[in-house]
């Protein structure tokens, strides 16, 4: 059975789910939905999926997942991604994708605000933001001070997988990452994963490829 | 105050589809507060001024227009528009913290294809931008560039593998570009692919892509991503040059030949004044 | 080819630290910011940083944006390509061009001593301050003015170098004024300061810092 994915090219969120599969080497399908400016996330049959009207949706068989936490979830059960084993570490997990939400809800808004032209308290959402950035990087200078680079463990998790794209995005927003070099060398060694994919903000690491020699076509 | 070339140009400030039978909102213009309103469906929609006074309005492509000093002429033709079996794309404003006259020359470049739209719009090593032609055709006063080719990985949501793509360039109006590209489907056809450029202020603007393409089969949603995702790699470029405004002397950047559309250009904006968004005295 | 003038600009004279040595590595380029004046701090292949004006002479695009590759930074943009000296090596649009030796960056003074990435205005004879038995432990940026930080750090200066201490852990500190209001402090631990010390001395920086900006609107400036 094919699983599909309702998604929408400028989401964050719909990006972490295209993300987490190829990482993951979930085959996915996506279905494009036309968010903006066409409102068919808000469309009868959009609403009958998930009655919320957010996206990405999730369908696999009788499943639906509707939230993208889950998504991530569902997508990277049984594998390293979910973490190493143990209590401290699922809860650590567990800690950050419940943190991702507030990213959404601070530096996502603010990127919607300054982008898509979505109304909102656009000081309040980069004041937020900045705090939120704040937190990952105290993280992750901790992180590295035990030897380890990503935010729950040595290897990377769905927890990085779901904070990632609002942080790498926050710049769409009017929020700079130029204050937070630990936040720098994560997003850089996320970005050099095997079966990672960008997304239009988040550039491709040029720096990967080789530089190409003198052109010897005629 | 809003230099006198820039008032009596043609600006995009909404998407038709967008409006109500019956609304009233206010947009942005060159720095000053636009109100758009149509009391009843069967009316035609008002665009006033800050000052109260009536504005032009056009309803063509896809989108309103109006011009607040009152227009030099009748809004540019766009005559594939009229050609039957077109799909028209509306792909929605996105918001750029950038000079309008950058977003149009950003448009008009190939060059940054294989770094910024890696592997979609073009791919190292076929880097190359061979000679083009370019003009400013006399008697419409627009800017063309001509025979511009470049190797494309992925040329159109509709396009299958590497080709070489021919391109033509067109400013009719300082924040309008279109280019016409080959059309993977109807090689006879020229696919038409345009921003519509409104500015808010001189390091801002709302920028409106618009397609008039021949392709029956894509689903429109991904027609409409394709192009957003285009034109969002775009925009972390836009908004991190330095300085904002577009130099229109010489000395400050560097072009080289591949940057001839940008040249004519900016010598095309110069000659008429239009300086709004623009940086005329070197820093 | 000189170096950029920085006199002109908020940045003091002499060496301004600008990053921990381990926040650049080799291969990556980032931005930073010293007294208003916007620059590209990278490093190639061969390990040696370097700072440069933040703007590619092509089209003004930050070449902090850019990647590295060997011992080139290259401009996001259009690919442009410059080599350690500065000068432009590649225009990819044009791959059989040698580029014209007048296409170059503007370079700033930089050097790298104890862990530490320096940059200065202009030629400076001085050595950057010696940092001997002080191990690097992170950078973090205040929404504050130099003297709130230094309040809330409680550090006094002894040559160059503020001091003070977190709990039982002697601390460090080196000062980058990137605007009046935004100051970066770069925070070094002795040697000898276990895990324990180190993570209890990046706790007690945040809260430091928290101290120093005051109370607000979540006690932060946008």
């Amino acid at each position: 059975m094919t699983v599909l994915l309702y998604d929408h090219v400028l989401s964050p969120n719909c990006y972490k789910a295209r993300l987490m599969a190829r990482l993951a080497g979930v085959p996915l399908e996506t279905v494009a939905v036309n968010a903006y400016p066409g409102r068919e996330h808000l469309s009868e049959e959009s609403l009958a999926r998930n009655p919320a009207g957010t996206l990405p949706v999730l369908v696999d068989g009788d499943l639906i997942l509707t939230e993208t936490q889950a998504i991530l979830v569902y997508l990277a059960q049984g594998s390293r991604w979910m973490g190493a084993a143990g209590p401290a570490t699922a809860a650590t997990v567990q800690g950050w994708l419940a943190f991702s939400a507030r990213l959404t809800s601070s530096l996502g808004v603010a990127r919607a605000h300054d982008m898509l032209r979505k109304p909102a308290d656009i000081a309040a959402a980069r004041s937020e933001g900045t705090l939120c950035l704040r937190e990952i990087e105290a993280r992750l200078v901790e992180q590295r001070l035990r030897g380890q680079g990503f935010l729950a463990g040595a290897d990377p998790t769905i927890a990085d997988v779901a904070c990632f794209p609002h942080v790498a995005l926050a710049p769409d927003g009017g929020v700079t990452l130029d204050p937070y070099p630990a936040i720098r060398l994560w997003m850089r060694a996320i970005r050099g994963l095997d079966g990672f994919i960008e997304m239009p903000g988040i550039h491709r690491r040029h720096d990967l490829t080789p530089e190409p020699q003198p052109a010897v076509t005629a | 105050m809003i230099p006198d070339a820039a008032r009596h140009e043609w600006y995009p400030v909404a998407m038709l589809s967008e409006l109500a039978p019956s609304f009233a909102q206010d947009t942005v213009l060159l720095g000053e507060r636009l109100r758009i309103s149509r009391d009843a469906p069967d009316l035609p929609i008002r665009i006033t001024g800050p000052d109260g006074a009536r504005c032009a309005v056009a309803t063509r492509y896809g989108h309103l227009w109006t011009s607040p000093g009152g227009p030099k002429a009748g809004l540019f033709e766009i005559p594939e528009a009229a050609q039957p079996g077109r799909r028209f794309v509306d792909c929605g404003a996105v918001r750029v913290r950038c000079s309008p006259l950058r977003a149009v020359e950003n448009f008009l470049d190939v060059a940054h294809f294989p770094f910024v739209h890696t592997d979609i719009l073009g791919a190292e090593p076929h880097t190359e931008v061979e000679r083009y032609d370019v003009q400013v055709r006399e008697e419409s006063d627009e800017v063309w560039a001509t025979k511009v080719r470049f190797f494309q990985p992925m040329a159109a949501r509709s396009a299958e593998g590497g080709i070489v793509t021919d391109y033509a360039y067109r400013v009719p109006t300082p924040t309008v570009a279109l280019l016409y590209k080959t059309c993977p489907p109807r090689p006879e056809e020229r696919d038409v692919i345009a921003i519509f450029v409104q500015p808010l202020a001189e390091d801002l603007c709302d920028v409106w892509p618009w397609m008039a393409l021949f392709d029956d089969t894509t689903p429109q949603a991904d027609l409409v991503q394709f192009q957003q995702m285009i034109f969002l790699q775009d925009r972390s470029i836009l908004e991190n040059q330095i300085p904002r405004l577009l130099p229109l002397d010489p000395g400050l950047e560097t072009p080289t030949r591949a940057d001839l559309t940008s040249v004519a250009y900016r010598r095309w904006l110069k000659k008429r004044g239009y300086t709004y968004g623009a940086q005329t005295v070197p820093a | 080819m000189a170096e950029m003038s920085l006199i002109d600009s908020e940045m003091s004279p002499g060496w301004t630290a600008v990053s921990l040595s381990g926040d650049l590595p080799a291969l990556t380029v980032m931005p930073v910011t010293v007294g208003g004046v916007d620059l590209a701090l990278w490093r190639g292949g061969s390990g040696v940083a370097r700072a440069w004006q933040d703007r590619c002479p092509h089209r003004g695009m930050r070449l902090s944006h850019g990647f590295v590759r060997g011992d080139r930074l290259t401009c996001i943009y259009h690919g442009w390509s410059y080599g350690a000296e500065g000068a432009c090596l590649r225009i990819p649009a044009h791959p059989d061009l040698e580029p014209p030796a007048t296409i170059r960056t503007i370079p700033v003074a930089c050097r790298e001593a104890g862990g530490i990435v320096w940059v200065a205005s202009g030629a400076t004879a001085d050595l950057p301050p010696d940092l001997t038995g002080w191990a690097p432990l992170r950078s973090l940026t205040f929404a504050a003015d130099r003297a709130s930080v230094i309040a809330a750090l409680g550090a006094r200066d002894e040559a160059g170098i503020l001091h003070t201490a977190a709990g039982g852990t002697d601390l460090a500190v080196l000062l980058q004024a990137r605007a009046a209001d935004e100051i970066t402090a770069h925070v070094l631990v002795p040697e000898t300061a276990g895990l324990a010390a180190r993570i209890g001395a990046v706790r007690w920086l945040e809260t430091a810092r928290r101290r120093a900006e005051g109370p607000g609107p979540r006690g932060i400036a946008a």
